[in-house]
This record gives structure tokens, sequence and C-alpha cells, in this order.
């Protein structure tokens, strides 16, 4: 290996600390938000993640990572977890944290999966189940911030009362006319829904999506058959690999 | 070394232990059987497949798999841990063992004191011969009475239960005889050599 | 780890953790070359492989094993024989 470049800035030194739940947030049926307090938290950008790491009385241990749902500008720090059934810690973090626990935490970790206002260019951002997460920080930064590039946010769920942040992003949508929120249902949809059903296809991506030429900055969040398959997808579309950055999070969701 | 703080209510969701002294320490029970590799699953054609077992330049004996499967075939129940720390009991495994290897090429003992699993891709592990010897090793083709699955190192994978699970090689292709110990991908980057769970030998140094 | 301790792939940039106690730089945003293919690509998008035991990173082109990193009570190994430049 030869010799490295030192011009970035550092990274700062990871070290464990306490986060305290100040409060919860019911998103969906299976879908919670904790805001976290944290005494020395030195900020973030919207797409880093976070580990935890929960100790039992009989010393067990387990740590997970879960990317940071809110932007830098607010106070608390939001993750958002979805049950997994026979999941070790999301159980715990959904059916018993209280507010006042603390656990541990250490972060913000991942420079890469980032975005933020300073970066130019249509933001596309594509979403399955609770991969909306670091993609709901950038789109909060951007929205705090009052940027006005064009985004789009399409976003896979369920079903219509799986959709997590749905009253958020249609508010987000409403003061923002360059935000589009593209929602497509994959098993139950709505009476009445004429939305788009079925998972992200060529066609959708083709006919909602930014075309190739406005060279957007693409983020696909979400479980990894879909993020593959979306990736894929784009690249036969045109995208360039390079301008798309993805973030799995292995079968189940995070 | 500062303790780590307890999460209030937080405790293992693993079932709980009624055979505490077929874990080891440090390990969990999982009724899952958890997929850990280190590269993509292969995918294997049965036609293509063959298996060697190997000495220095020479090949001791190599086999397809109409030929490996007519070699005699062994049955066990065992227990399996991994160093992530589970553990899962009494599962079912069919294959070839170690000792039935030797005697197909006609080896009254084994050519060298260690073995160097290879398997398709990268991956490789070392093990002691002794410890491959008396039924102590197989490579198994079946798991509960059906092929493996790829993600579970299908078509053939090495078995050693009563080491950590790594040196059990998924995709293994060929025994490498070795004179001299060398070692295999995780024990060259920080985990103990030998791996013995009851020793809680997980780490180097441990 | 995901959830249900399945170890599927997942990408470089969850291996930020286990390498930002390693490195001083925040090597997830770094471009590496693969030393097998020559493809340069970011860290944080390399294929990451059995996360629950450390960290093997993949050319996403090659799929080789660019860099492997593992996290032990006695110390924190690294190896990047599969890697050419690193440039942060």
């Amino acid at each position: 290996m030869t010799a490295i470049e030192t011009a970035a800035a550092p990274a700062r030194r990871l070290e464990w600390q306490l986060a305290e739940v100040r409060e919860i947030v019911v998103e969906t049926p299976r879908v919670k938000s904790l805001l976290l307090h944290l005494n020395s938290w030195r900020g973030h950008l919207p797409g880093q993640h976070v580990d935890i790491r929960l100790t039992g009385d009989d010393g067990y241990q387990a740590q997970r990572s879960y990317s940071i749902a809110s932007p830098p500008e607010d106070e608390l720090l939001a993750l958002t977890v979805e049950l997994v059934d026979d999941g070790e810690v999301s159980p715990y973090l959904i059916d018993d944290l209280r507010i006042g626990d603390r656990f541990e935490l250490r972060g913000p970790i991942g420079g890469y999966f980032v975005w933020t206002v300073a970066t130019r260019g249509p933001l596309w951002l594509l979403a399955g189940g609770s991969g909306i997460a670091p993609l709901m920080a950038m789109l909060r930064h951007r929205a705090r911030r009052k940027v006005r590039a064009p985004a789009l946010l399409l976003y896979s769920s369920r079903s219509l009362e799986d959709v997590i942040y749905r009253e958020e992003l249609d508010a987000m949508m409403r003061r923002d006319p360059d935000l589009r929120v593209v929602n497509t249902l994959t098993r139950k949809q709505p009476e009445g829904w004429t939305g788009h059903r079925g998972r992200i296809d060529k066609a959708l991506l083709a006919e909602a999506g930014f075309p190739p030429a406005q060279n957007p900055k693409v983020y696909v969040c979400g479980p990894t058959p879909l993020v593959e398959d979306v990736s894929r997808l784009l690249v036969e579309l045109g995208h360039d690999p390079l301008t798309i950055k993805t973030e799995r999070f292995g079968p189940t969701g995070g | 070394m500062e303790e780590a703080p307890i999460s209030r209510g937080f405790r293992s969701r693993r079932p709980e232990q009624t055979t505490k002294n077929r874990v080891p320490p440090g390990q969990y029970v999982t009724t899952d059987f958890p997929v850990l590799s280190a590269g993509p699953t292969p995918q294997i054609k049965l036609e293509n497949w063959t298996f060697a077992l190997q000495f220095g330049g020479s090949l001791l004996g190599k086999w397809n798999w109409a030929e490996f499967e007519v070699l005699p075939q062994t049955m066990i129940k065992t227990d399996i841990h991994c160093v992530t720390k589970w553990s899962k009991l009494d599962t079912t495994w069919q294959g070839v063992t170690f000792d039935d290897l030797l005697k197909a090429v006609g080896a009254a003992k084994p050519a060298a004191a260690y073995v160097m699993a290879h398997s398709e891709g990268d991956y490789t592990t070392n093990l002691p011969v002794a410890d491959l010897v008396a039924g102590q090793g197989m490579v198994a083709t079946r798991y509960e009475g059906l092929p493996i699955p790829p993600a579970h190192g299908g078509p053939a994978r090495l078995l050693v239960p009563h080491l950590y699970f790594w040196k059990s090689a998924k995709w293994v292709r060929r025994l490498r005889f070795m004179e001299k110990d060398e070692r295999g991908f995780w024990e060259s980057l920080g985990y103990h050599n030998y791996g013995d769970p009851w020793k809680e030998q997980r780490y180097d140094g441990d | 780890m995901t959830e249900k301790g399945l170890d599927f792939v997942l990408d470089g940039n969850a291996a930020a953790g286990l390498l930002q106690e390693i490195f001083a730089l925040d090597i997830t945003a770094a471009q590496i070359q693969c030393e097998a293919c020559g493809s340069t690509m970011a860290v944080g998008s390399l294929r990451l492989y059995a996360a629950s035991m450390g960290a093997v990173l993949r050319c996403t082109h090659c799929d080789r094993i660019v860099m492997r990193a593992v996290h032990t009570p006695h110390g924190r190994w690294l190896e990047m024989a599969g890697a050419g430049c690193v440039r942060f």
C-alpha cells in the first residue's frame, strides 16, 4: 500500500456515551422513534448512523446500528426502530424501553452515505420500509435549511399504515413545491388507492424518477434485496453507478 | 476495565438454557441457524463439483459428486458452536468422515500433522489432523436429512463440531496436508489458532 | 449485525464503526483501489460480509477482498493486502 494523503479533517474518536430517552413517538403499529439526549454530542451529518449497546444484568451484550433520523438542526437525536419478530434488540426498544431509560451509544458513524444542502443537484431518495430513516434525516435537514433544489422520495411500504412519517411527509410536500413523495404499497392498498402498487420496478423508476441527464444524487436504503434490485435497475436506466449510494439494512430492514 | 452500564430490563431473548452442561461458556442457545459468510454464496453445480486430498504437489485422492456419494456415509447428531456466541443443539448431519477419506485413498496414516481446508472462493481454515481423525471430522453433504442449502455451505462442507464453527469450512473443495501449521482466513486476522469453545478460545491471545 | 443474526451482504459504510476505531480519518468516504482489478471505489460502497465477526470488504467489480478487519479483546487487526492506494 502506498502512502496516505492526510488532507481530510480527522474523524472524531468514537467513544461510548450514555443516551437518555426523552421522548418516544409511535410512528406505525410496528415502528417507534426514540428521541435521545446525549451530554457530549458533537453533531452529525444527515445519513450517518450510530451504534447502540445494551447490557443485561447477566452481562449479556447486544450491539446494533441504527440510522439517525433527525437532522443536525434538532436538539434531540432520533432513532427510528422497526419491531423485528424474534429480534433481540428491537423488541426491547419497542416494547420495554421507557422515558428516562438510558443505553450506550456511539457515533456519529459513516461519512460515505451522507447528503447535506451543500451538495448541488437534484436529490433522489429511494426507501424500503425502515430504510426511510437516514433519508428522513436528509429531508428534514433540507426542509430546515429551506433549500429549493428538486427532491424526490420514492418510498416502498407494505401498506398505508406502514408508511413511516406519513403525515410529516405530506406536510413537507404541501409546504415545498420542489419536493415530490411517491409511495408504492406492496402488500395491501386501501380502497380507492390510486397510487402505485407492488415493488419499485423499472417502469416506476422511469416514470417518476429524474432522468440520468439531470444527474441526480441518488440514495437507496432498505432491505438488501430491494437495494440491490433498485440499484441494478437504475444503472440499466442509464444512471452512473458512481452517483448512486446504497445502504443495505440486511434481510429485514434494520 | 470499567463495566458497561446495565440497560434496565434488557435480557437475552434466546431460549432458556435447560441444557447448561452442553453449552460452552459465553454461548447462548438458538433455534435459528444463522448464516455467516465471508463472501458471496457460491452457486456450485454438482456436475462440476470435485473434492480432493492433497499433499505438497501430489493429489492423494479426488472425487466427483457421484464418486463421493458412494463412499461410506456416516450420520451424526451433534451440537455446534459459533464464535459469535450462538450454539445450536442436536443438529444432524451426514457425510464422509475424515477416517473414511484416508481409507479410501489407501493411506494407513495421515500424510502430515496439519491440514488446511480450502473452500470455493478464498476461504481457508487450518486444523491439526489429530482433531479430524477418530470420527471428529467429516465432509458433510446432508443437514437434517436434506442436501445442505448453499447458504449453509452446500453441496459439501467440513464439519468439525468440537471446535468453533468457523473451522467447519463451508463449500470445502480440498484438504491440503501441511507439515507445518499455517494460519487460515480468520486465524490470520486475530482469531484463535485452535478454537476450543470449552476453553473459550475465540481470539488469538485467549 | 442485523437483527435476526442473519449476515447478509451490507455496505462498507456499515463497517464504519469498526474502521473508525482504527483509522484517524473517516475511511468510509475514502477512495480505495482494488489490487486485483484496479477499480477504484469508496470504502463505504464496498460489499461488506461477515459483519458479526469483523469486516470482510470486497470489491464491487470483481468481488475480491480489498480489506479485512477484526476487533478482538486483545487488539484490532487490519489487513489491506487486496488494496492498492487509499485516498482520503
